[in-house]
């Protein structure tokens, strides 16, 4: 089938749902199909959280493992337990300490796979703009500035802008540029 | 056009408001909370006059629709698949009498389970009672098949169910809105008391009726070709067939179109899987040599398959007998059946990856009770001053409450109560004063809770029952409970007082408590094991009030408390143990506990716990 798949996960009350539906909006606006799977009920208290995202032509709901072409993770260690997930020469974009990451344990199986890796401090960066839950932005934010996948930066802002209620509506926008820049400075070095 | 992008909830939703559907009951459970909300929200956005309820339990909510259908108007009725159990009784008895205008019965099932005690499969329970029932793969079918269901009750008159899986329920997928129209119908109540108050011999009657309508439905079934459909290619026959409904087929459509294996692998589709379409189904096993049934999440099909030589399934071993089938486990069953048959095998699933994981020792993951949560209070409080009681407990977030050590049953909605009076007569009987301490959620209680209560109370049990009112359905998404006043439309309605309904079950100790002052709930629940030993005891009840901070965020804590840990912490995990707050850590590089920030919820609870008093307040001003 002819999808873009994507693995977003992380935990309880991280905000994997917003940005889920950040992507899927925008996927739609530029007129994919969506199919996806959420993460609702006992399973949301506290624990992982995995939420995954079909744009294109799927049937069914789940990505199937060995078959995401992204992997977005707003924890370390969640990103690292999806990534069965992972196709051949995916990308994952971790809230993680880019010295740090990935584990060394990581590493040969992502070369072996050629999935190329970023990591960025989501976590610091919201908190330091004195918003700690919205590290989902600040990720997305740095997911946008490697203009990989079906939706363009711009597009990224408008849908938030859209999507955001409205007292939250110039934080976000905040986060998601300051992630923003700290993935063009890196791609730029 | 407008277009959204709907979870399966609102698909369905739509699909309700789009037929006309003019009243829909439900009591919250997971995977189908979203449904009435989603009503709610098409409601007013469409200005329609739709009646909406949450219903204290599943056959209230089903009992209100049945009435509703028989005054002509087309109603649905929307729960999870044990909350169906609730309603048994009333969907048994329904399906002989019949229906009048549309009514759909909506249960979601948990195959994984996800958020249930059970995985089990709401078809047979179709079956069972013998009303048609209708299996969508993803939203945009669901929301037909609401249409077709209700269609279909209307012309055969019979009770429809409507089974979406979780994974149709939460999915998520763009569909596009029809035309909405308000239903003008008005209700009419014909009387016929020999089928509405049937008595036995008008029963039998009744029944032969029914399997009259199920044979003509059955013929509908077969030439339903937008649900039931088969890919083979005429005068081909194949090695291998698969029978597939539901989620399944998606996940098995999606396989084969990336192996390039869609033409030589045909696959029938049953989304109606009884009264089962046998005449399509027996072409297309005579077309092939065997056949594989993959259905979640029992064995439906499988068993309705006539020719028993060639199908395989999860009699056969083939598929697994528990768990979701999702797209990797589907992948492995298809494998190994290629296998089997000498047929070449799709690509195989690299492990490598799973090996890995193994390796990397990541930290388990158990579901928690939020920094924060009223219950972790009631729970550290009840265990400290019970600490050899039996704990029987129930179905919410405060089952989560075995992590704290103090829940040690968990049967069904209600349980807390009915098993903690069949705990003190078992004991009782030996001549053994028990300590025992139930649990139950101020929804739950009102869900299933009375009933026990009042037996409780009538037969001379005596135990403590701790109701843990955090005012709103935590689980399941925030519904309003009885006690609020507030309906599901946002309305105001009757606010039920709990006090009063306990007070109603006979119960003469109740003291109303915030357990997040440890010590003030320490002392009730001292005064009430005082009370349950007395001679003139019984059960004593505490109602444990202190909003969820979810559902209140602004509100549930109204003195924030900024907390720290001090030097004298001797990190003996007591915190961990015990309290079990996401927010309390062991701090490596510290060599103690430590507070994460980005968590805490600052509700101050853990001060009062540390009996070394390492925890403090600190003076922010």
């Amino acid at each position: 089938m002819d999808s873009v798949d994507i693995v977003l996960c992380g935990l309880g009350g991280q905000g994997i749902l917003f940005m889920t539906r950040v992507i899927a909006q925008a996927a739609l606006d530029k007129g994919l199909n969506i199919m996806g799977a959420e993460t609702h009920g006992m399973a949301q208290r506290g624990g992982s959280v995995v939420s995954h995202l079909r744009l294109g032509q799927a049937q069914g709901s789940l990505v199937r493992t060995g078959s995401a072409h992204f992997l977005l993770g707003l924890d370390e260690n969640e990103a690292y337990r999806n990534l069965p997930f992972l196709a051949k020469g995916a990308s994952m974009y971790v809230n993680a300490d880019p010295k740090n990451f990935p584990r060394q344990e990581v590493r040969d199986f992502l070369a072996k796979r050629n999935v190329t890796y970023h990591a960025i401090p989501a976590g610091n960066i919201a908190m330091a703009l004195s918003a700690p839950q919205s590290s989902n932005l600040a990720l997305l934010g740095y997911f946008s500035a490697f203009s990989e996948g079906p939706v363009s930066k711009g597009e990224f802002v408008a849908t938030i802008e859209r999507l955001s209620p409205e007292r939250y509506r110039e934080k976000n926008l905040e986060i998601f540029e300051a992630g923003l820049s700290r993935g063009l400075e890196e791609k730029g070095a | 056009m407008r277009e959204e992008i709907l979870l399966g909830n609102g698909a369905i939703a739509l699909g309700l408001v789009e037929a006309g559907c003019q009243v829909v009951t439900s009591y919250p459970g997971t995977p189908s909370s979203e449904i009435l909300p989603e009503v709610v929200r098409l409601v007013k956005s469409e200005k329609l006059d739709t009646y909406v309820e949450w219903s204290t339990n599943e056959k209230v909510a089903f009992d209100n629709a049945f009435a509703a259908s028989i005054t002509g108007k087309r109603a649905a009725c929307c729960m999870k698949q044990v909350g169906l159990n609730v309603a048994a009784d009333s969907l048994m008895s329904s399906a002989y009498l019949g229906a009048v205008g549309g009514l759909l019965i909506i249960s979601a099932d948990d195959p994984g389970p996800h958020s249930s005690q059970t995985e089990q499969d709401t078809r047979f329970m179709a079956r069972l009672a013998k009303v048609p029932v209708l299996d969508p793969s993803n939203p945009q079918e669901a929301r037909e098949m609401v249409g077709l269901g209700l269609e279909i009750s209307e012309e055969f008159r019979v009770p429809v169910v409507l089974r979406p899986a979780i994974r149709v329920c939460h999915a998520r997928q763009n569909i596009a809105f029809g035309k909405i129209e308000k239903n003008q119908s008005k209700s009419v109540f014909q009387k016929d008391p020999m089928r509405w108050a049937a008595t036995p011999r008008f029963r039998l009657i009744l029944h032969g009726e029914l399997n009259k309508k199920l044979d003509q439905i059955g013929e509908k079934f077969e030439g339903l070709s937008r649900y039931n459909f088969h890919n083979l290619q005429p005068g081909t026959s194949y090695p291998l067939g698969i029978v597939t409904g539901g989620v399944p087929y998606a996940v098995i459509v999606d396989i084969l179109s990336e192996e390039g294996r869609s033409s030589d692998i045909p696959v029938l589709k049953i989304g109606t899987p009884f009264p089962f379409p046998q005449k399509l189904a027996d072409e297309f096993v005579s077309a092939c040599e065997k056949v594989l049934v993959v259905e979640e999440t029992d064995t439906l099909i499988e068993y309705l398959l006539r020719d028993r030589h060639k199908v395989l399934g999860r009699l056969s071993g083939h598929v697994p007998k528990e768990g979701e089938l999702v797209p990797g486990v589907v992948h492995e069953i298809l494998n190994k059946v290629l296998r089997d048959l000498g047929m070449e095998a799709l690509q195989e699933d690299d492990t490598e990856a799973a090996e890995l994981l193994k390796t990397l020792n990541l930290p388990v993951r158990k579901p928690t009770l939020c920094p924060g949560c009223p219950h972790r209070a009631a729970f550290f409080a009840i265990r400290k001053t019970r600490p050899k009681a039996i704990f029987t407990s129930d179905i919410g977030c405060y089952t989560l409450g075995v992590n704290l050590g103090a829940v040690d049953t968990c049967l069904d909605m209600g349980a807390a109560i009915t098993m903690a009076s069949g705990f003190y007569h078992a004991f009782e009987q030996d001549g053994v004063e028990k300590p025992i301490v139930a649990t139950i959620g101020d929804s739950t209680f009102f869900h299933s809770g009375t009933a026990g209560l009042l037996n409780a109370v009538y037969n001379g049990a005596r135990f403590i029952l701790v109701i843990l009112d955090n005012l709103t359905t935590a689980m399941t998404g925030m519904q309003p409970t009885p006690s609020l006043g507030i309906r599901a439309d946002g309305s105001e309605g009757k606010a039920i007082s709990l006090e009063r309904a306990v007070a109603g079950c006979g119960v003469d100790f109740i003291e109303v408590v915030d357990p997040y002052n440890i010590k003030e709930m320490t002392q009730a629940i001292k005064k009430a094991t005082q009370y349950v030993s007395e001679p003139q005891g019984g059960v004593a009840v505490i109602i444990s009030r202190h909003p969820c901070l979810i559902a209140y965020r602004d509100e549930a804590i109204p003195e924030k408390k900024i907390v720290t840990v001090s030097d004298d912490c001797e990190d003996c995990n007591f915190c961990i143990d015990r309290f079990e707050c996401p927010a309390l850590y062991h701090d490596q590089e510290l060599g103690r506990i430590n507070i994460n920030r980005q968590i805490c919820s600052n509700c101050g609870v853990c001060v009062q716990i540390c009996p070394k008093g390492a925890i403090v307040e600190v003076d922010e001003s």
